[in-house]
């Protein structure tokens, strides 16, 4: 009785509750939102467009060559519903209700309205679960989008992030749009992150800012998934002169 | 014909300990299937009740050491399955399954839904500082962790140990108290 328990257990730890959340997928069903709900991150989507703008913007000024700037996101993102969150206090998970079935594997990214909201970590058939980008333990190399600053941002639990700065002295001022970077390897490059609120430049061993996400996580409840393949090797900078030697340690 | 003999007769899924076991199974696959979910007016922070650790009170408190540290260490393994396996919730639900066994409260407390509450709250509380000191070992000995810093970690803790052990002894009778009265009617002596 007790081996079968132990092993039944182990079993499904092994496979990563894949029928557990299969199970749960079928009880909250009737619970998931519907199609209308997206007009209520309209607001998040005039952020996020006005940050793409900014981003863009500065692409233009700078002349960067077509060839150079690839397409970030992919089209033929797939729509998901966030169906629940993390089984314990500590993660910062979300469950989305769209699994393997549907093309969705480990790696993947999610965007929401408004910006990044994490990667996919684990698939079962029907759902997906999500490393959101405020868990502690989620790494996402950044720049800043006006100076290309660039930097580590790092969870802390909440809706806000904490960006640790490569350089001593980086040139940034509260207001301005992160992006990922192109020395992030589990995410494609120029995804909105967030604005800065505050900054901390006596913080050692690198300056820090406190980073407010665009994406309302705790209140998220679509998502979109995005098929990406995290990069072995790291592409080489765009622009010359501002590629620090040091490379973002991303959490795999 | 005698009672042992009725039940022998019966067909295997009328045999009590079959009922039992269903019942017993069903009671925890429902709490693994509340833990991913917020319900409104369920939460508080964010944090919702830790329902794996009051199904381990409820059952460890009328049954020895032994099973209340195999019961942590299958529901642990379960929630594991269900997060990360690092750190391990194995470890905080086996001390949490131990201890309540220890209490021995048949004999000292008054058997009541009050006192269940209160012991629900302490072990909340053991069990979040049980994974905490995992994750402030894992963040001393390996140079390159993940966690962030000592101060944040505890910070962080305080703030779910707190909710987690409110909301977990509020909804301790919902389950306790059904469960507790199921093994009551079932249990081997009777």
């Amino acid at each position: 009785m007790v081996t079968l328990a132990i092993s039944s257990a182990w079993l499904l730890r092994a496979n990563d509750g894949a029928v557990l959340y299969e199970a749960y997928y079928w009880v909250t069903r009737p619970l998931q939102p519907g199609i209308s709900r997206e007009e209520q991150f309209e607001s998040s989507y005039i952020l996020e467009l006005q940050q793409r703008i900014v981003e863009l913007e500065y692409q233009n000024r700078t002349l960067q060559t077509l060839s150079a700037y690839e397409e970030t996101a992919a089209p033929g993102g797939t729509w998901a519903a966030v169906i629940g969150r993390a089984a314990d206090h500590w993660w910062q998970h979300a469950i989305l209700n769209r699994g393997s079935r549907s093309g969705v594997a480990v790696g993947h990214i999610v965007t929401g309205p408004g910006g990044l909201v994490g990667r996919v970590v684990a698939v079962s058939p029907r759902t997906a679960r999500v490393l959101l980008i405020s868990d502690p333990t989620s790494r996402v190399g950044a720049k800043v989008s006006r100076s290309r600053s660039m930097g580590v941002v790092r969870g802390q639990s909440n809706n806000r992030v904490v960006m640790e700065f490569f350089e001593k002295a980086p040139d940034i001022k509260a207001g301005d749009v992160i992006v990922t970077s192109s020395f992030s390897r589990l995410f494609p490059r120029d995804i909105p992150i967030g604005r800065i609120e505050s900054i901390d430049l006596t913080q050692s061993p690198a300056p820090e800012a406190v980073i407010q996400l665009s994406s309302p996580l705790a209140i998220l409840e679509w998502a979109t998934i995005y098929p990406f393949e995290p990069q072995e090797t790291v592409d080489l900078p765009v622009i010359p002169g501002a590629a620090p030697d040091i490379m973002p340690e991303d959490r795999p | 014909m005698t009672p042992t003999a009725r039940v022998l007769s019966l067909p295997l899924w009328r045999q009590p300990w079959v009922i039992n076991s269903a019942v017993t199974v069903a009671s925890v696959v429902v709490c693994l299937l509340l833990l991913p979910s917020r319900v409104q007016g369920m939460e508080l922070l964010g944090v919702s009740p830790h329902w794996l650790l009051i199904w381990v009170v409820a059952w460890s408190i009328k049954r020895t050491q032994w099973e209340g540290a195999i019961a942590g260490l299958v529901l642990g393994t379960l929630q594991d399955a269900m997060t990360s396996p690092h750190p391990t919730h194995t470890l905080s639900l086996i001390v949490v399954g131990v201890l309540t066994a220890r209490l021995q409260k048949q004999r000292y407390l008054q058997e009541d839904i009050v006192s269940v509450a209160l012991i629900v709250f302490a072990m909340a509380v053991i069990a979040e500082t049980v994974l905490a000191l995992q994750i402030s070992l894992n963040q001393l000995i390996s140079a390159d962790s993940l966690y962030p810093s000592l101060g944040k970690i505890w910070l962080y803790h305080q703030r779910i140990a707190l909710s987690s052990a409110i909301l977990s002894s509020l909804w301790a009778p919902a389950l306790y108290y059904p469960l507790n009265r199921w093994w009551d009617r079932y249990s081997p002596s009777s």
